[in-house]
């Protein structure tokens, strides 16, 4: 299987005044092509810096991630929007959805980005929105949708430029049990097609999903199961 | 690339917060409207002038002194019969009035005032002012009035403690006249000739002032281009005779006109100038909304960035809003400037007596709107790229 994420000597150092706190340590990790990951450990042992660092959204303080081959470090500010756009799919756990657009214009808006015509986008996003089961709400904005949701156009906005890799940051963490299983049963079944899936997690449950647990301690990659 | 569909996203933004937005746009529409105001008056007024001078193309008026810009007229001295002889047979010139004029003293019911009186052939008088003239009461003088005469709506009205009436006897220099016409108070372009002066025939001026000078001829010219040249003909003339350089000043009309076109463009330079301070504080208005908007979407950007948005993408949204803001205050100010223009002109033209219309040209429209546009766009520039700075991360946490 060829490799999808790598990283090598990945550190991130925060400055906090004078003093430097050190978040990743080192880190090396490699992920493959249609593998599902969770990554475990306590509050402030790194693993969202680890994930924002793999989704170009944080530079790293030294070291390298290299995502499908690409090495993100040598990119500039638009190559990396570049990664982003083509290659990721986030999902928060805020769902961070934008609140002035209705859910239809929130799955279509990352195709704006990638140049797609109106009515492409428009069409690609009713068919997520479709998969998701909430074309009926495709209209709503936000605010008049619930948690479980939210998320799933959450979901369908970070699968609209076909990306490779979903990442998700605590994706079930504000969501009640039904609905938090509800979306990892739709991850699993886009994982089983070929997505790579990496998951921060607190909750065991969905650790047990994952073809792989990463736990972290202390910006260091403690063990793997 | 997403061209239209930054105008939607501006247009949804701008709707989000509407009390806002609706001052910004207020703010860009002020000064716009300050400033389309003031060139839709100006040229009104300069339209309502040249309107009235038009009449006078054919003319070259021809002073025995000189015009120094800032100080006024100096008169030299006065004009001699061969002078009005030479200038008659000039190539071009149709006709010759001589007109005299001096500051005399009149007394009305044993008040005295000093008041401008003027002598002139009763035809001419007429021909030169019938379009200008409104009769109060009575008529023309004419050339058998030798103790008759016609005054100003000044003279009648306001120079003495008394009106004073058709068929009053006024004493001039220690004769006495009856006065034979009043005068309406004249429209702007005449009312410095027409609404300070006594009126008489040349035999009784002569007589009265004492003299045969000439101060001033009006001199009709058969073809309107040649204006300038002609006029340079009279001063060339004129100055020989008197061996003096410099001596006369012979102005056509269309020179005049000009000189009051440039006139104009000063005033509308310096008056645009101020008003650009409003527009000024509408560009600072523009910044302030879109820097708050740019803090309150933090968030926002984060996202957008995050769904793989360039920083240059991010800029042009908050362009395209800052352009869009100030396009709908550009529209208003037009809107605006163009109804207070109309409402100055409407309350100038009745108090002036004169048709004043307030102009605004189709380029002076457009070119307004596409200065606010510009002027938004620039004010955007700076919380534009505060936005499209952020880093992802940052901006994706910040609540």
């Amino acid at each position: 299987m060829s490799t999808m994420i790598r990283t090598v000597e990945l550190t991130k150092t925060y400055r906090m005044g004078e003093i430097e706190v050190p978040v990743l340590r080192s880190v090396n990790l490699e992920i493959n092509k249609g593998d599902f990951v969770a990554i475990q450990g306590p509050s402030g042992s790194g693993k969202s810096t680890l994930l924002n660092m793999i989704g170009c959204l944080d530079h790293p303080t030294s070291g390298t991630v290299f995502i499908d081959g690409t090495d993100t470090s040598t990119l500039n500010d638009d190559g990396q929007a570049k990664i982003r756009r083509e290659k990721i799919g986030f999902i928060f756990q805020q769902f961070n959805l934008i609140h002035t657009l209705s859910a239809l214009e929130n799955v279509a808006f990352p195709m704006m980005f990638t140049g797609v015509a109106r009515e492409k986008r428009i069409e690609r996003a009713k068919e997520l929105l479709g998969t998701l089961g909430l074309l009926e709400r495709a209209r709503h904005k936000p605010s008049e949708l619930s948690g479980g949701e939210q998320q799933r156009v959450a979901i369908a906005r970070a699968l609209a430029n076909n990306p490779p890799v979903i990442l998700g940051d605590e994706p079930t963490g504000n969501l009640d049990t039904k609905s938090g299983k509800v979306m990892m049963d739709f991850l699993e079944k886009l994982n089983d097609k070929g997505e790579t899936l990496i998951i921060v997690t607190h909750d065991p449950e969905i650790a047990a999903r994952a073809h792989r647990i990463i736990t972290m301690r202390d910006g260091i990659l403690r063990d793997e199961k | 690339m997403i061209g239209m569909d930054g105008i939607v996203l501006a247009y949804r933004n701008i709707k989000e917060r509407k009390t806002r937005s609706l001052l910004t746009f207020l703010g860009i529409a002020v000064g716009i409207a300050a400033i389309i105001s003031l060139i839709a008056v100006g040229y009104g007024m300069q339209y309502a002038i040249t309107e009235e001078l038009v009449s006078f193309a054919d003319t070259i008026s021809v002073m025995p002194g000189k015009l120094i810009p800032g100080l006024g007229y100096v008169e030299l001295g006065a004009f001699t019969e061969r002078d009005i002889e030479d200038v008659r047979r000039i190539s071009g010139v149709k006709d010759v009035t001589p007109l005299m004029y001096k500051m005399v003293e009149v007394e009305y019911r044993g008040e005295r005032m000093p008041v401008q009186v003027m002598g002139a052939d009763p035809c001419d008088l007429e021909e030169w002012y019938e379009e200008y003239v409104v009769f109060q009461e009575g008529r023309w003088i004419r050339e058998r009035d030798y103790k008759g005469c016609m005054i100003g709506y000044n003279v009648a009205h306001e120079y003495f403690k008394n009106d004073i009436g058709l068929n009053d006897r006024i004493t001039i220099n220690e004769s006495e006249f009856v006065v034979v016409g009043i005068l309406e108070k004249a429209s702007m372009v005449a009312s410095s000739d027409l609404d300070p002066t006594i009126f008489l025939t040349t035999k009784s001026a002569q007589d009265v002032l004492g003299t045969d000078e000439v101060s001033m001829m009006m001199v009709k010219i058969r073809d309107i281009d040649r204006a300038e040249e002609i006029a340079e003909d009279i001063e060339e003339k004129i100055d020989e005779n008197h061996n003096l350089e410099g001596f006369t000043e012979a102005m056509s009309m269309s020179s005049m006109m000009e000189q009051i076109g440039t006139v104009f463009m000063i005033i509308q330079v310096v008056l645009v100038g101020i008003a650009s301070i409003a527009l000024v504080v509408g560009c600072i208005g523009i910044m302030n909304t879109m820097l708050m908007s740019v803090m309150e979407r933090t968030h926002e950007i984060g996202i957008m960035k995050a769904i793989g948005a360039t920083n240059r993408n991010i800029m042009f949204l908050f362009l395209v809003e800052a352009g869009m803001i100030s396009l709908i205050g550009g529209i208003l100010g037009c809107i605006l400037g163009t109804i207070v223009a109309k409402a100055i002109c409407t309350i100038a033209s009745a108090y002036m007596g004169m048709d004043m219309p307030a102009i605004v040209t189709p380029t002076v429209a457009i070119g307004s709107i596409l200065v606010a546009i510009l002027v938004g766009v620039v004010s955007g520039l700076y919380p534009a790229r505060k936005a499209a700075m952020m880093s992802p991360i940052e901006a994706v946490r910040y609540e």
